[in-house]
């Protein structure tokens, strides 16, 4: 019964003092929402880098060799010493069934006045086989093209929607950087990854085209190694160390100037870069959490600063320390528990949003709301209880004199 | 049988480097249905004696006992429990909670009461009624005057129908009229069988005692008691 009416007078007091409580209000929401927002977009970066790694096309069999040293996709240096002649050395390896050498520039891809910009990669027929990657119309390129360097294009999904709209491409000239090219064959369509990828983004032609015309380079950018099965990739792979470094007359003491992306290597790097990540999110989670504590913390003393009065009041007409402890109390929890919910649905919505009108990725997660709302409860029981008893010890003519 | 009975009670405020004592050894009782005028300067401890006498707060040192009970060693729940049942306590600057209707303002004791009426706002309107204040029930103090918010405070000390009533200036902020009324009320409640304790430094107020007590540098100065009796006047036609 006393609770209840305790209850009661902490309704009214959250009512008299709608200011301080909207404020109150607003630093436990902002506290969740951005812990939450922060937390979700570092999720959802975490989920798109795995994402992207997952799309890049490895089998279980096949592992890539990059022209320069350094590791993964950072490369250290521009180096040219990769040629098609380490290709060729390379496919004579006993272990290996397929080799795709490389060379890959972004540009832009014109049919009369429509346009767009894309990958466009030089590569061998060989491509298709170790990508698996269908032909929906038309032809892929063949040994043909590549001997007499011509000028054809095999064009994903994306940029013959983008240039031809519905027409069928076949057969027609598309422009790449001062040369017209034959459109010949179509790729089926991929779709988008879940993390936004977008392997359709591709246009294919000969690499010996690509040396000649596109890049006026004869050096390759990458080569891609496919093994006769899974398990002879890392024999293969010492082996193409071995190749690599006599055709580039390395001396021992040389490092490499190639360097190695495997599956293997990637999720080690990603398992090094979640981890990373995490120690991040945790850091960046504390320093909001606290701030919004702070911000909590300070308002609720200067609230209550200013009811020391009414305590005084209270307490000249029979009110005991623990009913005045009693009313801050649910003042704080009804505090918490509405900022609490609007914090969660802002930072529902932001998360969403950013999402859905594709600013970052986000991946809301439950344990964020959790640690905050318990966090920003916590605060505001303290904070807000505490001066509270501290202005009910003193004597209610001090208190009631303030 | 006496109601406030102080015996050699002090009290002195502490700061970083000196101590000032306000109250200096007092000695006094109060009998049921006193009506008691606390008179003094400002600044002679007569609101300290009030504060001690109403259980605001603790003397230093002495003796106080209220209606039987050694008020010196009770927990805050009697304490509290005392305050509620037992004082009822108008203040010169009314103390209302602001914001809160008349009704509600009225009603605080009750909130912290053990016996509380059936029907809470019935007996709010009656003591409100009493005083004349029946037909601003739902005004907060902002939209009262001076004059009916003092007779809110009045209702709020009446609601749990304690046995003493203190006053601390009670008419201070309030114009002639006013004052005169208020004090009416005061009159009727001791014609009630209620104990009225006023301070005041007003010599005009304090002649509607029928006791006054003169305070001075924290002493008892004089201490005279009158025979006289007024006559009680109805208040709300008063007005």
């Amino acid at each position: 019964m006393r609770i209840l009416k305790n209850f009661s007078q902490a309704l009214r007091g959250l009512r008299l003092n709608r200011g301080n409580t909207l404020l109150m209000t607003i630093g436990v929401m902002i506290g969740i929402a951005s812990l939450t927002v922060i937390v979700a977009i570092g999720f959802g970066i975490k989920v798109k880098v795995l994402n992207r790694i997952a799309n890049m096309g490895f089998g279980p069999e096949s592992f890539s060799v990059y022209a320069g040293g350094g590791r993964l996709f950072f490369s250290r240096s521009k180096n040219t010493s990769m040629t098609l002649q380490d290709s060729e050395d390379l496919l004579a390896l006993p272990t290996v069934r397929l080799v795709v050498p490389r060379q890959r520039k972004r540009m832009q891809i014109i049919n009369k006045k429509e346009f767009t910009s894309t990958r466009v990669y030089g590569v061998t027929p060989d491509w298709q086989r170790a990508r698996g990657w269908n032909i929906v119309d038309g032809v892929f390129l063949s040994d043909s093209d590549l001997d007499r360097k011509k000028k054809v294009v095999v064009l994903g999904a994306t940029p013959a929607r983008k240039i031809f709209k519905n027409k069928d491409p076949i057969g027609k000239m598309v422009r790449l950087q001062n040369n017209f090219y034959e459109v010949i064959g179509l790729l089926e369509e991929k779709g988008l990854t879940e993390s936004g990828y977008d392997p359709d983004d591709r246009a294919l032609i000969p690499l010996t085209t690509s040396m000649a015309r596109l890049t006026s380079e004869t050096h390759l950018h990458s080569i891609k190694v496919v093994t006769l099965n899974a398990s002879q990739v890392p024999e293969t792979m010492e082996a193409v160390k071995q190749v690599l470094r006599r055709n580039h007359n390395l001396s021992v003491f040389s490092e490499d100037d190639f360097r190695f992306v495997t599956p293997e290597g990637i999720m080690e790097w990603v398992t090094e870069s979640a981890q990373a990540m995490n120690r991040m999110l945790i850091l960046i989670s504390t320093v909001s959490l606290l701030v919004g504590g702070v911000v909590i913390m300070n308002i609720l003393l200067v609230s209550i600063r200013e009811r020391v009065k009414e305590i005084g009041i209270r307490r000249c007409f029979g009110a005991r320390r623990f009913d005045i402890t009693l009313q801050f109390l649910f003042e704080s929890i009804l505090v918490s528990l509405l900022g609490g919910v609007l914090g969660i649905g802002l930072g529902l919505g932001i998360s969403f949003g950013l999402k859905r009108f594709d600013i970052l990725p986000t991946q809301v997660t439950w344990q964020p709301f959790v640690l905050s709302f318990v966090f920003c409860t916590f605060i505001g029981l303290i904070f807000g209880i505490h001066p509270a008893r501290k202005a009910a010890l003193m004597s209610p003519e001090e208190s009631i004199r303030s | 049988m006496s109601l406030i009975k102080m015996n050699s009670i002090c009290k002195s405020y502490r700061n970083i480097d000196f101590e000032t004592e306000v109250l200096k050894n007092i000695t006094l009782n109060i009998d049921k249905g006193d009506y008691v005028g606390i008179i003094g300067p400002s600044g002679s401890g007569k609101s300290t004696l009030m504060a001690i006498a109403g259980c605001l707060s603790k003397p230093t040192s002495g003796e106080y006992i209220l209606d039987g009970e050694e008020i010196e060693n009770l927990s805050d729940r009697k304490l509290s429990r005392i305050r509620n049942e037992k004082i009822g306590f108008v203040f010169q600057a009314f103390h209302l909670l602001p914001g809160v209707t008349a009704l509600d303002n009225v009603i605080l004791p009750l909130v912290y009461s053990r016996k509380s009426p059936k029907n809470v706002k019935e007996r709010a309107r009656e003591v409100l009624a009493k005083v004349g204040m029946d037909h601003r029930l739902h005004h907060t103090p902002g939209q009262l005057s001076g004059g009916e918010q003092q007779r809110v405070t009045i209702a709020r000390s009446l609601i749990n129908d304690p046995p003493i009533i203190f006053a601390d200036e009670p008419t201070g902020n309030l114009d002639s009229k006013n004052g005169i009324a208020t004090m009416k009320a005061f009159d009727n409640l001791v014609e009630e069988g209620k104990t009225v304790i006023l301070i005041t430094h007003d010599s005009q107020v304090a002649e509607h005692a029928n006791r006054i007590i003169a305070i001075r540098d924290g002493k008892i100065a004089s201490d005279s008691k009158f025979q006289y009796q007024k006559t009680p006047v109805d208040l709300s036609e008063k007005i």
